[in-house]
Parts: structure tokens; C-alpha cells; sequence
């Protein structure tokens, strides 16, 4: 092999410039501008009436963002550091990939640093493109970013239940530490929220700050990330293992070196035991590989001095259980399988290796993929693909967890691992694409005949569910036009004019007909109404029901705030004169000042002052039935139902927001899908009290297939590559309130 | 005609097939029942299955968004907005096509297949030219229509259809040769007879204009930079599909496991039951 750093082959080093988009977002919620919400003095002091710990609610949403590692940084950086040239260029790399903000240019000039350290040479505009390109990509898919993560998310396994379970362990480990904290402390300021998510990260706001409590705070993330996971509560305690994010210092040969950063092994230089033939050094990362994420990649970089001709370089790497030796190199203990540069073969458990690929040594990057569907392993060098090397791998009989493993052996050997952290080399985020999509097609082809309804053809299937799931959650109307357009239908395919047509008729269901009208009456917004309803026809229900008829009492409070502000919205619009400087939902504390604006329109003024009259009437009455709520439900929510408590401080904290509206962090908590699922909690309450079943045959097919993938993703096979909410994705977004 | 007979020697390579299918499915069967049995004897895990099923929360406004979107996407433009108004969901996207892609699929269903042609030029111009597949279909759909008209009288009509319209297009492609030849056969053999081939009976079915209408709306759809199908087929094909592999690989499944879907007819006695067929 030719000296790849001094003559730089084309073949070895043009992957450099395709770095792909695939990357850890050790993202602390970047991008999105927080909101600064104006607080009213007024609401702010009645809303520390009504909930004198209203804080935790803040403390929640500024959470999200103590839980980045500082020690993620770029590979040239923690060279500069080591070699003591700490400067100030270094110190922003640093800020920067904490914030991983690549688009920051903090991602190219630390890549171009850590070439420039090792005299690589490449293309620099390529790859500064090529960064910005991922950053848009990044934007792009913002549905599926995981804002605010502080944890490894390789770009590759985005979207997947494995990383939406680790995401949703480590929230409740931040929102646990921080409870932790707060009884501590009680006196956390309120400005907190305010204080920061302007989207600017200068590298000061950062860095050494980051894990004060008081520190930089982001907005909350959005919930339904969560809720729609649709994990069974039985299979939550099951632990889930994190992601391997680094080299396990407690888990090496004594001869090797760790850096600090975990990412840089090498064979320490003052050592002074020479390893036999049949020895090697051996390092495990700190992490198992957890088979549910169903794909796994990480990339290993030689990163040896050139000694001058060509010199075969004996590092092994691969995966290998705890049972293996860290004194045997990868692939030569059972349970352990490698790929060695000096050979290029491949080991499985034995001395003897196969060969396999080409030998790699300095400049190279050699990736280990291990395919839990598949059951085999395969490498990447410098980015392209190299064959199966290991298939069939049964990883049920592996009584060990498998963790990546690298083997050096002599003085010199030096790698850098990539377990994320940084666009890798190879594009894995296609390959886990293309495995996706065999097993969408999979899904595309099978017979609902075979497993589902032998006896009904898929279209008919359909068509059942439909009109039951219509009657059964009270669609009377619907249920109603339905049936009469598959009949038009069925009589126009009837091949014999003659021939009678089945007709459904949808009966006049009284209890249909309530529970549509208790429906309505909740979707309008009107639960008084529904409440009354209710109570007239099914007078047990909302006594036997505690919790349908607290999310029922809550909810009124919600559409009071919500009538509030909307009223302020409306207000603030008409006012302001679609004012440039003053944002919508402004203070009407500014009262002088918009008069001075509009002098010499009395009957405006007039108006004006009605309506701020009527404004903080509804804001009175809010907090008064708070209040009431409050006092209410107290007994439940001094600590017997955290949940309880928990829900009254969320919709509690709307009272701090001059127009929670214009507040994306609180404003779900005021839209329509609220009332929607209020009305089924209650429809499901009313069907049970029926002796009916509370859901329809399409919310078990539903159910039950959530369920079934659980089942089939727990040894990372197919179910690790779909979901159900893909489905759901599917629809336009403008289908869903 | 001299140049179809090889197609119709073939029934008794057929039969062979059939018989041997038969045979496999015989197997499965046994080894489903053997399956049945074994699992039965782990009624604990079951429990916890169901139990696991029990619990997922299935989110109203997901399933919600799952009707309106096949109620959209299938052409049922009454039940989709009365759905709207019920559900309180904002209408799937102002998409003027549901209205003629019901009427067009309802031609395709009435068997009319020359009004659904006229149709679908008038709503796009080029769709046909595009989708030659689609075109032969149609064509040869109207071809089994006339044919259908004409068991036993006057097959003159059919013959000349099949002559002018359809016999060009056939010529070019293998696969429309095919087809088209197992669309004349139905000339030569009585519709009614029980021996009628299986694949020349579902010729004769109404599931050929259903088949045919559905692929006209997946067209039209796609034409339109629109999802081909409703969600809902997705998730229903996923359930197969799940527990397909969830049996594959002997996993604790409740078997069978029973979407409940016919619950709403046994509670028929108490005066509830909502659907009667008439």
C-alpha cells in the first residue's frame, strides 16, 4: 500500500467528501426559537394562588437540554486538547459540537481541522456543501427529530421505536432528577423560561454552564412524540438498553489507551509487555448493542503514524460477548467475530480466518454493520459496502450481549471510532431504507384472507370495519350514508339485474343518537352541555367514572381559557393595526399607549374598553373555576394521583401566558384533538356501562398489531424496520384537527 | 383461431397443479391445528397478550384520520362529509376528483365501461395514453361485458369489439396476448357450465370490474401526485402481515386471535343491534 498521507490515492481517500447526512443529533432543541412569553403580572399572581409550585411546569420545558455530554466532540479537537495546544479555535469546536448545530459551520471547520491535523487532503468545498446539504435535510424532517435529546440518535435509526423508547427513558430520568432538584430548591427564578431559546447558541451560552440547572433553557418538547407511541404499558419496565457511545476503559487490554473522549485507543507507549502471536489487545465499547434497534453501525478509523513502505497493519475489528478474551483479537474467541486489517480475512470464532475483503490500514475507515433481521454482519471500507462476512448468526443462542470490539497489537496502532456522533462514512441511513422497504413490501402483499378474515375479500373486510367502527362510536349520519353508498355500489356490480341486493339498514339506535348528541356537544366545546347530557341519560356513568368526569371538568376549564384567548387575539389583531413592533396577544397593560396611537376614535375607545372589560371578565371566571377545580380534586392531587396533579399544573400553566395561543409550547394543550379525546373517553365510558365492548373491531386490529410488532422487533427482526404510526403518517397532515 | 390451442390443452396440467396444491394446503392446515394445540397449553402468555391489547390506547383522532381518509380516498363523497361534520375533522384536502372518480368508478361497476373512458378522458386527457396497461384493461373489461351480454346469441358484437379495438393493442405485448385470448375462450364456453376454468369464471365475476375500477382510481390518484391507496389498507395488511411472521416464528399469539368484528351481531337478543340486513 502507498503512503495514503503524503500521496494521497483517489481511491482511498475521495469518501472523505461524502460524508453523509446520517448523525448523532446531540441536539439540545437548536433550531427552533423558544417562545418568550410576556407574562401578566396580574395572571402570574393568580396563578401562583391557584399553584404555588407552578414552577415544575417551567422546570419541565427548560429541562430538555441538561443532558448533553460535553465529551461529544470532534475527533481533531481532542487532539488539540491532548497535546495541550488548547486555543481559542478549539474552544469553539468544542462550543459547537455540543450544539451540533452543523449548520454553524462548527461540523467543517473541527472536520477540516481534524485533516489538516492528519495532512488529509480533500476537497473543502465539497464537504462544506455537502454538511450544509445534511443540515437541510435535518430541517426537513423535522417531524421526526428528536428535539432536545441529549442522548446518541444516530440519523439512521430515526424514527424507529428503539430511539423513541430511549428518548422517552431519558426524558423521565431528566424530569425525575429534576423533581429531585426542585424539592431541594424551591425558589427557582421564574424567568428561567424567558431567558434564552433565541436559537443563538454562542459558544459562551454554552459549554461548561451546561449542566447547571439554571442554566440554558429550551422549550418543552412536543408530546405526542410520546403518547402516540403506542408501547403497551406491560412492556415499558422492560429495560432498554442505551446506544454504545464510546470505548469502555474499564472494559480493555491493560496495554491499551483510552482517550478521554472515549472515542481514540491506542497501544500506550510506555508499555512494556510485548504480545505473543496469539495475542492481541482488546477493547469493548461501554454498551451492548440492544438486537430491538434492528440495525447497528458504527465506523472504526486507523488512524497510524505511516512508517514508510508498506506494512500491514494487525487490527481487528467486529463485535464480540463479554465471555471473549480482551487478550485474543476479535473474531478468535467464540462469541466474537472480526475483520482484520493485516489480511484482510475474516474471523468467526476461530484462529483461522476467511478471506474476505481487501487488508486496511492507515486512512482507512472500516464500518461493522450487524443486521439483526438478516442475522449476519458486514463491513463498509472508506464507505462502500463489502460483502456478507458472517450470515446466519442466531443471536438468541448467544447467551452474551454483543458488544463492538477493537484489537490492536502493536506500538502505534491508534484508532478513532465513530458511534454516531458524526456523519459516518458509509450511507447507512440508505441501507436501513432499503430494509425498510423490503419489509413495506412484505407488508404490501399480504392477505388479510390468510390471517385476518378467511372469509371476506380485503374490500369487504374494509367496508365492515368501517361501518361497525361508524356505529359502534355513535356516527350515526355517517354510518347512515355509508350504507347507502356501498348499496349503490353492490347494486351496480350485480351482474343479473334481477338479483335481490342486501341492504343494511341502520336502525334508529337511541343510545347512538345520545351519544352523538354528547359528542357534539363536546366538540363545540359546550361541556356543560355534554355533562348535562350525560347525567340525564346515563346518571352512573360519570359517578363510576372519576377520571372521565376530572379530564371532562378540566376541559371546561381549557375552553374557558381558550374563549379568552381567543377573545384576546381577536382583540390584539383589531388594535394593533397589525402593528409591526408589538406581536399578536401583546399586554393590554399598554393601554395609554394605544390610545395615544388612535386618538379621536371614541366609539372605538369605548368599544375597546367593553371588550378589555369583558376580556378580564373571562379571565376572572377562569381562574375562579380553577380555583374550584383545584379545591376539588385537592385530595387527589397531594400525591395519592401524581397524575392528577400533574395534568391540573399543566392546564394551570396556560394562566401564565398573555395569549397561550400564540405559545407552541402550551398551545396544544388548547386545540380541538383535546376535545376529541375527551368525547371518546367518555363514549368509551358510556359503551362500557352498556356491557359493549369500549372499542370497535378497528381499534383491536389497531391494538392488536401494535402488539404483534412489539413482539416481532424484540430480537431486531422485521418489526424493528415498521411501525404503526407510519400509517397514521401516511395521511395529508390537513386531515387531522 | 388455429393459433390458440396450446392454452387449452394445458387442464390437465392444471389439475395436476391443484391436486398438489391441495395437498400442501392440507399440510398447513395440520400444522396450523398442531400449532392450535400447542398453544392452548400456554394459556398464561395468551392472557398476557391479550392483556397487552387491552391496554394499548388506540388514538381516536389517529382512527378518525384513518375513516376520513379512506372515505376520501375510495370515493365515498356523502359518508366523507357527513364524517367531517361528525368527527369535527376539516375535509381532506379541497380535492375536486371525488366526485368523478365515484363516477367513474361507479360506470366501471355498472359495467359501463365506455362511459367510464369518456369520463376519465374528460378528467385528464392523458391518462389513458400514459397507462397503456390501464387502457387494455379497461378495453378488455368492456370486451368481457359484451361477451358476458351475448352468452349463447349473437357473438358478432364481441367479435368485431375485439377485432378493432382490442386485437391491436394485444399484438404488441405477450401479456396482453394472453389475456386477451382467455377473454375470447369465453365464446367458445358456456358460462354456466360447473367445468368452467377457474380463471375464466373470475373473468365472468363482478371482483374483475371491482379489480378494474380500483385500478382506474389508483391511477387517477397517482396522476394527481396522490397516495394510491387508503391508509387503512396499509394497517389491515399489517396486521395480516404481523401476525403471519409473529406464527412464522412460533411467538405466544392467542390463535386465533379475533378482531371482534361481528360483536355488534350477537348482541342482536338485547334489542341494540344496530345493523340489519334485509
Amino acid at each position: 500500500m502507498t503512503n495514503p498521507y503524503q500521496q494521497p490515492q483517489p481511491g482511498s481517500l475521495a469518501p472523505l467528501n461524502v460524508r453523509r447526512t446520517s448523525y448523532a443529533s446531540v441536539v439540545s432543541g437548536s433550531q427552533q426559537a423558544a417562545p418568550r412569553p410576556a407574562t401578566r403580572s396580574s395572571a402570574v399572581a393568580f396563578s401562583n394562588i391557584l399553584n404555588p409550585s407552578l414552577d415544575s411546569d417551567n422546570a419541565f420545558h427548560s429541562s430538555q437540554n441538561h443532558f448533553i455530554d460535553p465529551t461529544i466532540t470532534m475527533p481533531g479537537m481532542t487532539h488539540a486538547s491532548r497535546n495541550g495546544v488548547s486555543n481559542a479555535d478549539d474552544r469553539n469546536n468544542v462550543a459547537y459540537g455540543i450544539n451540533s448545530s452543523w449548520g454553524s459551520n462548527g461540523m467543517s471547520s473541527a472536520f477540516v481541522h481534524f485533516c489538516d491535523k492528519y495532512k488529509l487532503e480533500y476537497p473543502r468545498t465539497e464537504i462544506d456543501t455537502n454538511i450544509y446539504d445534511a443540515t437541510g435535510a435535518g430541517a426537513n424532517t423535522s417531524t421526526y427529530d428528536i428535539q432536545a435529546t441529549g442522548f446518541l440518535a444516530p440519523s439512521y435509526l430515526r424514527g424507529s421505536v428503539y430511539l423513541q423508547r430511549l428518548e422517552e427513558k431519558h426524558r423521565a430520568r431528566i424530569i425525575a432528577e429534576r423533581e429531585r432538584e426542585l424539592s431541594g430548591s424551591k425558589t427557582q427564578p421564574r424567568s428561567g423560561l424567558a431567558s434564552n431559546g433565541n436559537g443563538h447558541h454562542t459558544p459562551s451560552a454554552h459549554g461548561p454552564k451546561l449542566h447547571h440547572p439554571s442554566g440554558a433553557t429550551h422549550r418543552g418538547v412536543a408530546f405526542d412524540v410520546v403518547e402516540k407511541g403506542a408501547v403497551s404499558p406491560t412492556e415499558e419496565n422492560d429495560g432498554i438498553n442505551p446506544l454504545p457511545s464510546k470505548w469502555n476503559k474499564y472494559d480493555k487490554e491493560g496495554i491499551l489507551e483510552v482517550s478521554n473522549d472515549g472515542y481514540e485507543v491506542t497501544v500506550g507507549t510506555n508499555s512494556t509487555r510485548a504480545l505473543s502471536d496469539q495475542e492481541a489487545a482488546s477493547v469493548r465499547a461501554d454498551h451492548w448493542v440492544d438486537p430491538s434497534c434492528g440495525l447497528y453501525y458504527f465506523e472504526v478509523l486507523v488512524l497510524n503514524r505511516k512508517r514508510g513502505g508498506s506494512e500491514d497493519v494487525p487490527i481487528g475489528v467486529g463485535f464480540a460477548a463479554k465471555s471473549a478474551s480482551l487478550l485474543r483479537a476479535p473474531g478468535w474467541e467464540p462469541e466474537s467475530w472480526g475483520y482484520h486489517g493485516d489480511d484482510g480475512h475474516c474471523f468467526a470464532a476461530q484462529n483461522t480466518g476467511k478471506p474476505y475483503g481487501p487488508k486496511f490500514g492507515p486512512g482507512d475507515t472500516i464500518g461493522c454493520l450487524l443486521n439483526f433481521r438478516k442475522g449476519h454482519i458486514l463491513y463498509t471500507k472508506n464507505g462502500r459496502e463489502l460483502k456478507v462476512a458472517f450470515r446466519d448468526i442466531n443471536f438468541k443462542d448467544i447467551k452474551g450481549k454483543i458488544y463492538p470490539i477493537v484489537g490492536l497489537k502493536k506500538q502505534g496502532d491508534h484508532i478513532w471510532a465513530n458511534f454516531g456522533q458524526v456523519p459516518f462514512m458509509f450511507d447507512i441511513d440508505g441501507y436501513m431504507k432499503k430494509q425498510r422497504e423490503i419489509v413495506a413490501n412484505e407488508i404490501r402483499v399480504a392477505d388479510t384472507r390468510k390471517h385476518l378474515a378467511p372469509d371476506l375479500t380485503e374490500t369487504e373486510l374494509i367496508q365492515q370495519l368501517v361501518l361497525q367502527f361508524l356505529q359502534h362510536d355513535g356516527y350515526v349520519e355517517t354510518a347512515r350514508a355509508f350504507a347507502e353508498e356501498i348499496h349503490a355500489e353492490k347494486t351496480a356490480l350485480r351482474l343479473n339485474n334481477k338479483e335481490p341486493v342486501k341492504g343494511i339498514n341502520i336502525k334508529d339506535d337511541e343510545d347512538a343518537n345520545n351519544r352523538q348528541r354528547i359528542r357534539r356537544a363536546i366538540l363545540n366545546g359546550d361541556i356543560d352541555k355534554a355533562m348535562e347530557l350525560t347525567n340525564a341519560n346515563y346518571p352512573n356513568v360519570l359517578k363510576e367514572n372519576e377520571q372521565v368526569y376530572f379530564r371532562l371538568r378540566c376541559r371546561k376549564f381549557i375552553e374557558m381559557i381558550r374563549k379568552e384567548a381567543e377573545l384576546n387575539m381577536v382583540l390584539a389583531n383589531k388594535y394593533n393595526n397589525g402593528g409591526t413592533g408589538r406581536k399578536a396577544g401583546g399586554e393590554f397593560e399598554d393601554e395609554e399607549m394605544l390610545d395615544d396611537e388612535e386618538d379621536g376614535w371614541e366609539d372605538d375607545d369605548e368599544q375597546y374598553e367593553a371588550e378589555v372589560e369583558q376580556l378580564n371578565r373571562l379571565s376572572q371566571e377562569a381562574i375562579a373555576y380553577g380555583q374550584e377545580l383545584r379545591t376539588q380534586f385537592a385530595s387527589e392531587s397531594d400525591g395519592s394521583k401524581p397524575e392528577i396533579s400533574k395534568h391540573l399544573d399543566e392546564i394551570f400553566s396556560l394562566i401564565a401566558y398573555s395569549n397561550p395561543l400564540t405559545v407552541p409550547a402550551v398551545a396544544h394543550l388548547l386545540d380541538g384533538t383535546g376535545r376529541v379525546a375527551v368525547a371518546e373517553e367518555l363514549n368509551s365510558a358510556i359503551l362500557t356501562s352498556l356491557g359493549k365492548s369500549s372499542r370497535a373491531a378497528l381499534g383491536n386490529v389497531y391494538a392488536q398489531t401494535c402488539v404483534l410488532l412489539e413482539e416481532l422487533r424484540k430480537d431486531g427482526g422485521d418489526g424493528a424496520f415498521v411501525k404503526v404510526e407510519d400509517v397514521i403518517r401516511q395521511i395529508p397532515p390537513s386531515t387531522l384537527l | 383461431m388455429s393459433n390458440w390451442p396450446p392454452y387449452f390443452y394445458q387442464q390437465g396440467d392444471l389439475e395436476a397443479d391443484s391436486a398438489l396444491r391441495d395437498h400442501i394446503f392440507e399440510q398447513f392446515r395440520k400444522r396450523e391445528q398442531m400449532n392450535s394445540s400447542t398453544s392452548t397449553a400456554t394459556p398464561a402468555r395468551h392472557e398476557l397478550f391479550e392483556k397487552r391489547v387491552a391496554e394499548v390506547k388506540s388514538p381516536k383522532s389517529d382512527i378518525n384520520a384513518i375513516i376520513l381518509d379512506y372515505l376520501t380516498m375510495e370515493g365515498y363523497p356523502h359518508a366523507a362529509a357527513k364524517f367531517s361534520t361528525e368527527a369535527n375533522l376539516k375535509p381532506q384536502q379541497e380535492d375536486p376528483s371525488i366526485k368523478t372518480r365515484q363516477e367513474i368508478q361507479h360506470a366501471i361497476h355498472s359495467g359501463n365501461v365506455e362511459l367510464a373512458i369518456a369520463g376519465l378522458n374528460e378528467l385528464d386527457p392523458e391518462i389513458l395514453d400514459k397507462n397503456p396497461k390501464l387502457h387494455f384493461s379497461l378495453l378488455r373489461l368492456q370486451l368481457v361485458e359484451l361477451i358476458r351480454k351475448c352468452n349463447g346469441g349473437d357473438i358478432r358484437p364481441a367479435l368485431e369489439f375485439a377485432t378493432s379495438k382490442v386485437g391491436p393493442r394485444a399484438s404488441t405485448n405477450e401479456e396482453f396476448r394472453k389475456d386477451l385470448e382467455r377473454a375470447m375462450s369465453l365464446l367458445i364456453f358456456d358460462h354456466d357450465s360447473p367445468t368452467l376454468r377457474p380463471e375464466l369464471k373470475a373473468l365472468l365475476s363482478s371482483d374483475l370490474r371491482r379489480a378494474t375500477a380500483t385500478k382506474v382510481n389508483e391511477a387517477i390518484l397517482a396522476r394527481q401526485d396522490q397516495r394510491k391507496e387508503a391508509a387503512i389498507r396499509t394497517l389491515v395488511r399489517m396486521r395480516a402481515w404481523a401476525e403471519q411472521s409473529a406464527r412464522a416464528k412460533r411467538l405466544p399469539v392467542p390463535n386465533p386471535l379475533d378482531i371482534e368484528l361481528l360483536e355488534e351481531d350477537s348482541a342482536d337478543t338485547n334489542g341494540h343491534e344496530p345493523m340489519i340486513t334485509t
